[in-house]
C-alpha cells in the first residue's frame, strides 16, 4: 500500500507541477467566480424560463456543483486523457514495463492520479464558490453542508467516471487520441441530452448525477407555482433580471436510489479499469510501429567514405524562411493518419457546395478543429522530440523559426478556409472575409502561444475544443470566424485583432526567454 | 580563429553553481573536455552554443561578443547536443534539409552537400527511410552529419560517441580529425580514450571550474612517478582503497592486480611504477580536493 500511495503521489505531483495545470487552476478560479450569479446580476447559469432560486447557501452550493460537474465531465476528460501517452513519450513506460508492477496496479495508479487531478480542480471551484457566497452577503446563512454534500455525492462519483473513461480510452484506443475525444464527446452529449431535466430517467442512467439536483429544483418550482417545467439548460445566458419569479430551494434530499446508483457507477468503472488491464499493451508497440514505419533491417557494413572537404559544394547563405515553412507544413501533414487527412479533404470540398452559412458557421470550425493534432504541438514538438537544442541554436530562432511556425499554421488554415473565403468574395461579404482571416490568424497564434506558455500541447487542445463547442452552440461572442451575427461585429473583430497582437507579443517574449535559458 | 572565454559564471536558482569564473582561450584544433557528472561541461557547451545565457562573463569569437550577439556564432556553429532527438516522420535527407534551413544555408549545392555527408556517415542506403525506424547509433550519425552541414568554424560535440559501436567510434574520430583542420572543435566525453586519441588539448573541469588544461602529453607528464601497479589478496582490497586512488583492477583467483595513484613511492618489491595515462591524470585531478 505504501508503494501504491507513493507512486500515485509521484504521478500526481509530476502532473500538477506544470504550467498547464496552473493555468487550468487560474481559469477554474475565474469560471467558478461566475458560476452562481447574485440576484442583481444580469446573467444566469441554470436556465429555467421565468424562474430563479434565491441566492441562499443551498442554491449557491448546488449550482456551483452542477456547473463544475458539467464542465469538468466534458473538459476534464481532455485534461487528464494522455496520462499513459505521457509515459510512452517520455519512455518512462519502458522502465514501468521492466518493473514488477502489474498492469492492473499501473492502470489503477493512473486512474487515481486522473481522479486526484479532477478532484483538485473541482475542490478549488467549490472553495471559490464558498468564498464568493460569503463575500456577496446574500443575507442567508452559510451552511457548509450545502457545498460539501453535493461535492461528495455528485462531483466525486462523476469525476471517478471521467477518470475511468480516460483510462479506458487510452487502453482500448491507444494512439487514437482524436477518436477517443470524438467518442467521449458523443457519449457525453448523448447522456447529458437524455438526462437533463428528464423525469422519466432513473438514477442509474444519470451517469454524472446532475439530474438529481435539476429534478429537485424543478419539483420545487412545479409544486410551488403549479408548473410543469420541461425546458432546462445549463450555461451562461444574459437575462432581464426583472422578469424572474424567485423561489426558496433548500437543496437535495439525497435518495437511497441515487446513492446506490453512484456506488454502482464507481464500482463499474473500477471493474472496467481492472478488466482493461488484460488488454493493456505494457509499452510493447512492435506491431503498432511496424504498421506505421518500414521494418528496420540493419544495413550491411560498408566502408565509410571519407568526407573530402574540398569535394563539398560551397556554402551559400540562405536566410529566407520558406524552406522552414515547407518543412513545418510537411511535418503537420504527416502528423495525422491518412484517414483524417482524407476526412479533412472531404470537408474542404463540401465547403464549396453546402449553403454558405452552414459552411462558415459549422463546417469550417469543425474542419479547423480536425487539425488540432497538427496545430497543438507546433511550438512544443522541438522539446517533445529533444530537438530544441538545435532549433534554439539556429540562426535567428525567433525571427525565422518562430515566424515559420506561425506562418505554416496560418497557411494551412487559410488553405482550408479558402472555399469559404472564395464564396464570401463572390457574395461581396468583405467584412466576413476579414474576420475569417482574423480568426484563422487567432487559431494559428493561439496554438503557438498556448504551447509556448504552457510548455505543452494539452491546454491548447482542451481550449480549442471548448472554443469549437461554443461556436457550434452558436455563441456569437466566441465565434472567431465571424459567421454568426453579432450586435457589435466590428468591435468583436477589433477585439480579436488586439488579442492576436497581444498573444503574438507574449509568445515572442516567452520564446525569447526559452531560447536563452536551456 | 579564436574563442576567448573570460570569467564565465552560471548560477542557477537556489544558488546552484553551474560554472564558476571560468576562463579559457581556445584556438583551432580539438579541445577535449573532461569532467565528472555535474562538472559543468554541458553548461559550458550550451553557453558557447548560445542556447543558455551566463550569469556573468563574456565569450568572444574572433573579437565578437557572442553573449551580446548570439547570431554571430550561430552562423558558424555546428552543434551536437548530448540529449539529441530527431523528428521521426522525416527521413535523413529531409531532416538535413530542415537543419540546413535552420542554419541559413541553401542553394544548388545543398543537395550534393547532404549526399556527401550522408555518405560520410554511412547512411546513404537508409537516407529515404523515416528516422523513427533508425537505431540509436544511426540517429547519432544523423546528428553528426547535421553538425557538419554548414562547414562550421566552431564545432561542439557533447558526448558524441554515445550509442556508436566501436567501428563507428573509430570512424567518428577520423572524421573529426579531418574536419578539425580549419575549425575550433570542442569535444566533451566521459570516454577518456576518445579524447586522448584525437584531442590537441585537454581541459579538465570539476564543480564548474577549470582545474587543468594542456596537451594530453603535458597533463599526463605531471603524473610521472605517481602511478603504480601491485597485487594484493582479496581481503585487503577495502583497506587499500581507503588509502589509495585505485584506477584499475583485475581480479584473479587468489589475488587482485591493481593500478593506483599515490603521491609517494613505497619502495616495496611488490610495487612497480608504470607509465601514466590520461585516464590516471583525469581521475587524480578530479578526485583531488580543491
Amino acid at each position: 500500500m505504501g508503494i501504491f500511495y507513493q507512486t500515485i503521489k509521484g504521478d500526481y505531483l509530476q502532473r500538477s507541477r506544470s504550467y498547464a495545470f496552473l493555468i487550468t487552476l487560474a481559469i477554474t478560479i475565474y469560471a467558478a467566480y461566475h458560476f452562481v450569479p447574485a440576484p442583481d446580476e444580469n446573467y444566469t447559469t441554470l436556465i429555467i424560463t421565468g424562474y430563479k432560486g434565491v441566492y441562499n447557501s443551498a442554491w449557491a452550493g448546488h449550482i456551483s456543483v452542477l456547473m463544475t460537474t458539467t464542465i469538468l465531465a466534458l473538459f476534464g476528460f481532455f485534461l487528464v486523457n494522455g496520462a499513459i501517452k505521457k509515459d510512452i513519450d517520455t519512455e518512462v513506460g519502458l522502465i514501468v514495463a521492466a518493473s514488477p508492477i502489474s498492469n492492473m496496479r499501473y492502470l489503477l495508479i493512473k486512474f487515481v492520479s486522473n481522479l486526484l487531478i479532477l478532484l483538485t480542480i473541482s475542490a478549488l471551484a467549490i472553495i471559490v464558490a464558498m468564498l464568493v457566497f460569503l463575500i456577496k452577503k446574500s443575507g442567508y446563512p452559510f451552511l457548509i453542508k450545502d457545498f460539501l454534500l453535493p461535492y461528495i455525492f455528485t462531483i466525486i462519483p462523476a469525476m471517478t467516471v471521467v477518470a475511468g473513461f480516460a483510462i479506458l480510452g487510452e487502453v482500448f484506443l491507444r494512439g487514437k487520441g482524436i477518436l477517443q475525444g470524438i467518442l467521449y464527446f458523443f457519449i457525453f452529449t448523448t447522456l447529458i441530452t437524455i438526462n437533463m431535466g428528464s423525469t422519466s430517467s432513473s438514477a442509474i442512467t444519470d451517469i454524472f448525477g446532475i439530474n438529481e439536483i435539476i429534478s429537485s429544483i424543478t419539483n420545487q418550482i412545479d409544486t410551488q407555482f403549479h408548473e410543469r417545467i420541461k425546458d432546462i439548460a445549463l450555461g451562461y445566458t444574459i437575462t432581464e433580471t426583472a422578469s424572474y419569479k424567485t423561489f426558496v430551494w433548500n437543496g437535495v434530499s439525497w435518495s437511497f436510489d441515487y446513492l446506490t446508483s453512484r456506488a454502482v457507477w464507481i464500482g463499474m468503472i473500477l471493474i472496467s479499469v481492472c478488466i482493461s488491464s488484460f488488454s493493456f499493451h505494457r509499452f510493447d508497440f512492435k506491431t503498432l510501429k511496424i504498421r506505421r514505419l518500414p521494418i528496420f533491417s540493419a544495413p550491411a557494413k560498408t566502408n565509410y567514405s571519407k568526407i573530402e572537404k574540398i569535394a563539398l559544394p560551397a556554402i551559400i547563405p540562405a536566410y529566407g524562411i520558406l524552406p522552414l515553412i515547407k518543412i513545418e507544413l510537411l511535418l503537420m501533414i504527416r502528423k495525422d493518419p491518412k484517414i483524417l487527412n482524407i476526412l479533412s479533404f472531404a470537408l474542404w470540398v463540401s465547403l464549396l457546395f453546402v449553403p454558405l452559412t452552414t459552411a462558415h458557421v459549422i463546417l469550417l470550425p469543425v474542419l479547423f478543429f480536425l487539425q488540432v493534432n497538427k496545430l497543438s504541438d507546433l511550438a512544443t514538438k522541438e522539446k517533445a522530440y529533444r530537438l530544441h537544442y538545435l532549433t534554439y541554436a539556429a540562426y535567428k530562432p525567433l525571427q525565422r523559426v518562430l515566424s515559420a511556425q506561425i506562418l505554416a499554421a496560418f497557411s494551412l488554415l487559410i488553405a482550408l478556409a479558402f472555399p469559404v473565403i472564395l464564396r464570401l468574395i463572390i457574395s461581396s461579404s468583405y467584412l466576413n472575409i476579414i474576420q475569417v482571416v482574423n480568426g484563422t490568424l487567432l487559431i494559428a497564434i493561439l496554438s503557438i502561444s498556448i504551447g509556448i506558455i504552457s510548455d505543452g500541447k494539452k491546454l491548447f487542445e482542451v481550449f480549442f475544443f471548448l472554443l469549437t463547442y461554443c461556436v457550434l452552440k452558436r455563441i456569437s461572442a466566441v465565434d472567431y470566424l465571424g459567421g454568426i451575427p453579432h450586435p457589435d461585429y466590428l468591435g468583436k473583430m477589433l477585439s480579436i485583432f488586439i488579442i492576436n497582437i497581444s498573444l503574438l507579443v507574449a509568445c515572442v517574449m516567452f520564446r525569447a526567454r526559452q531560447v536563452n535559458n536551456l | 580563429m579564436e574563442l576567448e572565454i573570460k570569467n564565465l559564471t552560471k548560477q542557477y536558482n537556489k544558488g546552484k553553481i553551474g560554472l564558476a569564473d571560468f576562463s579559457v582561450s581556445i584556438g583551432k584544433g580539438i579541445l577535449g573536455l573532461l569532467g565528472p557528472n555535474g562538472a559543468g561541461k554541458s553548461t559550458l557547451l550550451k553557453i558557447i552554443a548560445s542556447i543558455s545565457k551566463p550569469t556573468g562573463g563574456t565569450i568572444f569569437v574572433n573579437g565578437e561578443n557572442i553573449i551580446k550577439n548570439p547570431n554571430a556564432i550561430r552562423k558558424i556553429l555546428g552543434y551536437l547536443p548530448q540529449d539529441f532527438g530527431v523528428y521521426p516522420n522525416l527521413n535523413a535527407y529531409e531532416f538535413l534539409t530542415y537543419m540546413a534551413a535552420l542554419k541559413g544555408i541553401g542553394g544548388h549545392g545543398l543537395k550534393k552537400r547532404i549526399e556527401i555527408l550522408l555518405d560520410g556517415v554511412n547512411l546513404t542506403a537508409d537516407a529515404k527511410r523515416p528516422i523513427g525506424s533508425y537505431s540509436g547509433g544511426m540517429k547519432q550519425r544523423v546528428g553528426i552529419a547535421q553538425a557538419l552541414l554548414n562547414d562550421p568554424k566552431v564545432l561542439i560535440f557533447d558526448e558524441p560517441t554515445v550509442g556508436l559501436d566501436p567501428e563507428e567510434r573509430v570512424r567518428f574520430r577520423q572524421l573529426i580529425s579531418e574536419m578539425a583542420n580549419n575549425a575550433i572543435v570542442i569535444l566533451s566525453s566521459h570516454i577518456v580514450s576518445d579524447i586522448e586519441t584525437i584531442a590537441d588539448e585537454v581541459a579538465i573541469m570539476k564543480n564548474g571550474m577549470l582545474i587543468d588544461k594542456g596537451s594530453p602529453a603535458a597533463i599526463t607528464k605531471k603524473m610521472e612517478g605517481k602511478v603504480f601497479e601491485t597485487s594484493i589478496p582479496h581481503a585487503e582490497l577495502d583497506g587499500f582503497r581507503s588509502k589509495h586512488l585505485v584506477t584499475d583492477m583485475s581480479k584473479q583467483p587468489d589475488h587482485i592486480n591493481l593500478r593506483y595513484i599515490s603521491d609517494t613511492s613505497h619502495g616495496n618489491a611488490n610495487i612497480k611504477g608504470v607509465n601514466p595515462g590520461l585516464e590516471d591524470a583525469y581521475l587524480y585531478l578530479t578526485q583531488k580536493q580543491y
